[in-house]
């Protein structure tokens, strides 16, 4: 978790609360009972410490004229008790939170930030008051002691703090692992500057969350040793008029009012602060909630004219992308363009290189393919043609029938592509079973050790989980899987980015020995020029979500004709001539949701010129196969 | 060679305590991180230290950091010997040495503005406590970085700048304390290609205008190659071979040295040449092999490197390599202390 | 897991230290606290104090609080209060009830076993139906489905327990006929097992349903938190690729990996659980431990106070025990220890 740039500025935090519907209600909630319990004076119609004269009919009398709730079983008007009582309730609540808060914060910040044995100590204590039942500790305690207010409070507050305490040490692990708390001990810095500086900050966001919790928990704790008959008889919270309530014959004498009301007020303060805390985590720790298996927009992709593509004659065409657009759908903004009218085509054997940097769009190209998009992304326009089908036309299960049996991926950092409580050959037998129908496990074992050692993984690996394999074997494991139901197109991720350079030899040469064996078409994507001009039969260049070059190897790193690539090139270290100077592209990438009117490399172009800041160029075809979207070489 | 290294590292050894202890093992076992390191880094120079994960490059800064304390050997600065520093001299040692971190994202304190983050180091070392002077420092270093104009800077949150502009602002902060030496581990990694150059460009001003030597760490070996005067390989914990960049480049007479370079992709579709894979991954550094640490997986290895530990032979000028391979050919074997 | 085991012993060490010591030291003499008969002669007191052991010393020595030498020590330690009330629970003996008159663990295994039948109840229905809640809130996360399930359960873990209980019990008494209390009818005879079991289930309606819906709104909140994690995680877009099905990915790989911190949650919840038997068997009149602890306290009946809570907390205990086993169990990257 971390503590965002909301909570940065207050004034950017308080706006961000304010949009949040239910910690708003929470907040409001919370305020009027506060509000109710400070003037209770002057907002209840009696006052329950004066004497009042009673008759038979006063006893539980019903709701009307004067005692807008009725009375209880003293003959005191419900509604005033139920007003004086929120002050008992909320001040133990208070009060009893924030000695929980203060221990468990202090237990949490030492025994993370120093470690070692005042750690161990701290947390085997905290675990085993954890593990102790709370409250009927708490209900022996007062039981014993004299039930004072002060002795509730303090019991409450010091059976609450473990919580507390767990969380704010796990909190104060994760941040003394951050770089920048190594940074300032670089630096030199003391423990003392880094708790204060650096620590307390961080964790200050989720001691405030917390709180919240805490509070609703306190009040909810002393409401119930109140109706257990352990509350201070001189202090009338609600709980301690729910008790008088239910032991003194309310339920059989009907009297509701009685019984409705102080509970009413115990969940509108527990709610409130439950909402409030809902909404300021929402706040603090924003999460996206959408994920993988949020429905999928409908596909309005819109058949378009045909514009420049490559043609080189050479194995039959798998693939054939035509100006595929794609939007993401962003809460609170503009939509984000995050790849425009991009056309690419991918031959029987061919390996293609899609090179870019970060925020290019090349993921979210190679996710739209197989409609594998998060449900925030929009395909807007455009065809995937395989063999002929358009991709984008086919109905949910007929897509997913494709799925890894034409066209398999390999994503990148596969720690986390493998699920963890699967075996690795579970997964691959899952695929194999989802495509080629169930098979008998012997049949299945043995697909599967082939499969392990193409990839040079011995078959009896198949029975470990991912974590027991290292990086360099995971992707390997992950390739296999994609292989297991042959399919004709396989979609590299980045696969090699996170891996050393000699276990990154290892997967290309495997790489391209597949592609031999089993004359795969590779679609690699990576920002890597050096890997690209390793493997790749052609490339495809894209910048800011536009196809900025497309041409084969050999031309673009000879003769490229975008000045983005060109730039590139020269950024980029070439072990063979070390002594070239490099020159790096001034200025960053592109917004995407609000792009540059014109050429999306306008703005850090050496050559541009007016025209460019004007309008967007085109994708001209240079001549078969070369295509590049500048000004500078539209064909006269 | 200078004569009068800032820097003399001397058998360094860095070992940790592998888990798994218990009443049944006898002998406690450790990962051998940094395994007897030797070397040198002049003044105004450019050490690239470079390896793959696991050899241990990271722990090795670190420890000259003094942020993990040595299990042996020596660090000498400026011929003093500071391996053992600790409290204030610690502290002073750190305003000389100075360290750039590889996270961007990460090595800034997304609570602080950009002016406060170079303003700490001040504040730590107690230095510049005029607010005039010091608003001057954090400026200068911030403009030193490349950030221009700094006054636009000071006011705003990481989250606001680019990856490129954080890893400046790490560059100024470590600046604002004016080191003699710089240890840089990683800096570019993550940063996007087209972004790294400008950074590198940084580093090589501060080279050349300030005379700052820096011990350059990575796993990059063509990032090594511009930028750095030496380059020294690393594998297991242990440097390989060191010597001069062009001549590590042209003759690398290491085996691991050898393939590491044939394997390094190069953006050159028409360059054919030879490309030595080695077998398997690097061997966990608890259970280290016998003899030369890298005879498992070398494709030249003989019966002897299963049994003897090779050191440096020196194999030209300024340039050494261990391999037992070497000493036949190599005009003397030497010891180097 | 021998650690945890030992774990768990240390805890239950620390809990008998802690229920003994609560009860002696703490103010008030219970045998004077717990006959306030003042027909008593001295004897009778005296007497009294003999039987339950309240004429040994505490502690060895600690008596009076001067500072006595260890060898001075007059009194067998053993003879003390402390070793004569562990004493007695190895021998599985808690006491006896200064207002039942008969020993305590008699009484409280009887209610044992009606305090798991009623939370294991409640807990099923609570677990099993957040869980699908949760499930379905999760997939149609940010729709109209998920906000309201959202909300309510937000407000079923607001309502005091024992409040709902009231309300359920005003309602369902009056509007429905059920059983105002107790576990079964009073004074009835029942023909075969199957009306005896149909009462007991009149009986137990409410209650649960009490349980449900408290316990309900947690479940349900932790499982669509936790599965909102997992189903953003990589391994599901890599599910989603080999083409399966929605249905699919959520059974084998989603619910797999969400269910293991229910787990953990669970075990934690064990606590809240307990307090919340203690509620509903008070409004209710359940004759199970919880209720024991409510009654104990009215008439100041120390054994059974301390009883009832030895035996709740150690239940605690175990149950954590074995949660913890069976995650680890259940999670293959935890059975390497």
């Amino acid at each position: 978790m971390q503590a965002t740039a909301a909570a940065t500025s207050f004034r950017g935090f308080w706006r961000k609360l304010q949009r949040n519907r239910m910690g708003l209600v929470g907040l409001v909630m919370l305020v009027t009972a506060v509000l109710v319990a400070l003037f209770a004076g002057a907002i209840a119609p009696y006052d329950p410490k004066d004497p009042v004269p009673i008759t038979i009919d006063d006893i539980y009398a019903a709701p009307g004229g004067e005692h807008l709730l009725g009375k209880d079983d003293a003959g005191k008007d419900v509604l005033s008790n139920f007003i004086y009582g929120s002050r008992v309730s909320l001040t133990v609540g208070f009060f009893a939170s924030f000695i929980s808060i203060f221990i468990g914060g202090v237990i949490g910040i030492v025994s993370g930030f120093y470690g070692g044995r005042v750690e161990n100590l701290l947390m085997r204590f905290t675990d085993i008051m954890l593990v102790i039942p709370d409250l009927p500790l708490a209900v022996v305690l007062v039981a014993l002691t004299r039930p004072r207010l002060s002795n509730i409070i303090f019991v409450i507050g010091i059976l609450g703090w473990t919580g507390t305490a767990r969380l704010v040490r796990s909190q104060t692990l994760a941040v003394k692992q951050r770089k920048f708390v190594l940074r300032a001990r670089a630096v030199g810095a003391g423990n003392w500057h880094i708790i204060r500086k650096h620590i307390f900050p961080l964790v200050l966001p989720l001691i405030v969350v917390n709180t919240v919790l805490v509070i609703s928990l306190a009040i909810l704790n002393e409401s119930t040793l109140s109706f257990l008959g352990l509350a201070d008889p001189t202090a009338v919270s609600w709980g301690q008029m729910l008790n008088y309530a239910f032991t003194r014959g309310a339920t059989s004498a009907g009297a509701w009012w009685a019984l409705v009301m102080p509970g009413f007020g115990i969940v509108w303060v527990v709610l409130g602060c439950t909402l409030l805390g809902h909404g300021l985590e929402q706040v603090l720790n924003p999460r996206l909630e959408s994920h993988h298996l949020s429905a999928a927009a409908p596909i309005t992709a819109a058949r378009t004219e045909r514009l420049a593509r490559r043609d080189l004659a050479r194995g039959p065409v798998l693939l054939d992308v035509r100006d595929l657009s794609v939007d993401f759908e962003v809460p609170e903004g503009l939509p984000v363009h995050a790849v425009e009218n991009v056309s690419f085509t991918l031959r029987e054997g061919e390996v293609l290189g899609l090179v870019g940097e970060s925020g290019c769009g090349k993921t979210t190209l190679m996710l739209s393919l197989m409609r594998l998009l998060p449900a925030a992304g929009r395909i807007l326009q455009g065809e995937v043609n395989y063999l002929g089908k358009d991709l984008l036309s086919l109905s949910e299960q007929e897509i997913a029938d494709m799925r890894w049996k034409e066209i398999a991926m390999v994503f990148q950092g596969a720690m986390n592509a493998l699920n963890p409580v699967h075996t690795v050959g579970d997964q691959i037998a899952e695929a194999i079973v989802r495509h080629q129908g169930a098979r008998s496990k012997a049949e299945l074992e043995e697909r599967i050790s082939e499969l392990l050692d193409l990839v040079g993984i011995g078959p009896e690996r198949k029975d470990q989980y991912p974590h027991q394999y290292s990086g360099g074997m995971r992707q390997r494991a992950m390739i296999a899987m994609a292989l297991s139901c042959l399919p004709k197109v396989l979609i590299a991720d980045e696969p090699t980015t996170a891996l050393d350079v000699m276990i990154q030899a290892q997967i290309l040469e495997l790489m391209s020995k597949l592609r031999e064996q089993l004359g795969l078409a590779i679609i690699f994507v990576t920002h890597d020029l050096g890997v690209v001009a390793e493997m790749c039969d052609s490339v495809l260049v894209m910048y800011g979500g536009v196809t900025a070059e497309y041409a084969s190897v050999d031309t673009i790193y000879n003769v490229p004709k975008h000045p983005y690539t060109q730039e590139l090139l020269k950024a980029f270290p070439d072990l063979s001539r070390p002594s070239e100077k490099l020159v790096a592209i001034p200025g960053y990438p592109p917004r995407l949701d609000v792009p540059p009117p014109g050429c999306r490399f306008a703005p850090r172009c050496p050559l541009v010129f007016e025209r460019c800041n004007l309008e967007q160029p085109r994708v001209h075809r240079l001549n078969g196969d070369h295509l590049a979207s500048c000004h500078l070489v539209e064909p006269k | 060679m200078s004569m009068d290294p800032i820097i003399s590292v001397k058998g360094l050894r860095k070992l940790f305590p592998a888990g798994g202890t218990s009443f049944w093992r006898s002998r406690a076992r450790f990962v051998h991180a940094v395994d007897e390191v030797t070397f040198e880094l002049g003044r105004g120079e450019v050490l690239a230290l470079v390896g793959e994960s696991g050899c241990g490059k990271s722990t090795l800064a670190l420890t000259l950091m003094g942020l993990e304390r040595p299990t042996g050997g020596q660090i000498v600065y400026e011929g003093q010997d500071v391996t053992h520093l600790s409290g204030t001299g610690l502290k002073e040692l750190r305003r000389h040495i100075q360290m750039i971190f590889q996270d961007p994202y990460e090595s800034l304190n997304p609570m602080m503005t950009i002016g406060e983050i170079v303003a700490e180091p001040l504040a730590v070392h107690r230095l510049a406590s005029n607010a005039d002077t010091r608003a001057q420092r954090v400026q200068q270093a911030l403009e030193d970085a490349g950030l221009r104009p700094a006054q636009a800077f000071l006011g705003r949150y990481p989250h606001e700048l680019s990856g490129g502009q954080r890893q400046r602002v790490v560059i100024a902060s470590a600046l604002v304390l004016e080191p003699i030496v710089l240890l840089a581990d990683e800096p570019v990694s993550m940063l996007d290609v087209s972004i790294r150059a400008e950074i590198l460009n940084v580093l090589v001003e501060l080279r050349q205008k300030r005379g700052i030597s820096i011990l350059f760490i990575t796993h990059d070996l063509s990032t090594a190659a511009y930028f750095a005067d030496r380059i020294a390989v690393m594998y297991l914990g242990r440097v390989v071979e060191i010597g001069p960049t062009e001549q590590v480049l042209k003759r690398p007479r290491h085996p691991y040295t050898k393939a590491l370079l044939s394997v390094v992709p190069v953006p050159n579709p028409r360059l054919r040449r030879e490309r030595i894979i080695l077998q398997g991954e690097t061997p966990n550094p608890i259970d280290l092999p016998s003899g030369c640490r890298f005879h498992p997986r070398c494709p030249l290895a003989e019966a002897r490197c299963r049994e003897v530990d090779p050191a440096f032979v020196i194999v030209g000028d300024e340039h050494k390599a261990a391999c037992l391979l070497l000493s036949q050919d190599a005009e003397r074997a030497e010891f180097v202390v | 897991m021998g650690k945890r085991l030992g774990w768990a012993t240390v805890t239950v060490v620390f809990v008998i230290t802690l229920n003994f010591f609560i009860f002696r030291v703490l103010p008030g003499d219970p045998a004077r606290a717990g006959l306030r008969d003042p027909r008593l002669t001295r004897e009778a007191i005296e007497a009294i104090r003999v039987r339950f052991g309240l004429d040994k010393p505490v502690i060895n020595c600690f008596e009076s609080l001067n500072p006595v030498k260890f060898g001075d020590c007059a009194v067998n330690p053993l003879q003390t209060q402390f070793f004569i009330y562990v004493g007695n629970l190895a021998r599985g003996e808690l006491g006896v009830s200064y207002h039942l008159n008969r020993p305590v663990q008699t009484i409280l295994v009887q209610r044992l076993w009606n305090t798991v039948l009623l939370i294991g109840a409640g807990q099923i229905l609570s677990v099993l139906i957040g869980i699908i809640v949760g499930v379905i809130a999760a997939w149609k996360a940010r729709t109209s489905i998920d906000y309201i399930a959202l909300v309510g359960s937000l407000l079923a873990w607001s309502l005091p327990t024992f409040w709902l209980g009231i309300i359920l019990l005003f309602w369902g008494s009056r509007e429905l006929g059920l059983p105002i209390g107790g576990k079964i009818t009073p004074g009835m005879s029942f023909a075969s097992a199957k009306e005896l079991w149909w009462d007991v289930g009149r009986h137990m309606l409410l209650p649960t349903l009490t349980y449900t819906i408290v316990f309900l709104g947690e479940y349900m909140l932790i499982m669509r938190s936790t599965l909102l994690d997992v189903l953003s995680e990589d391994y599901i877009l890599t599910a989603k690729a080999k083409g399966l099905s929605t249905f699919q990915i959520l059974k084998d790989h989603a619910l797999r990996n969400a269910m293991l911190p229910m787990v953990t949650i669970i075990a934690l919840n064990l606590g809240f659980t307990v307090a919340g038997a203690i509620q509903i068997e008070t409004v209710f009149s359940w004759p199970g431990l919880g209720g024991a602890i409510f009654e104990a306290v009215g008439r100041r009946d120390y054994p059974m106070l301390q009883g009832a809570f030895l035996l709740l907390a150690v239940s605690v205990i175990l149950a954590n025990l074995i949660a913890d086993l069976l995650y680890s169990y259940l999670d293959p990257r935890v059975q390497a220890e």
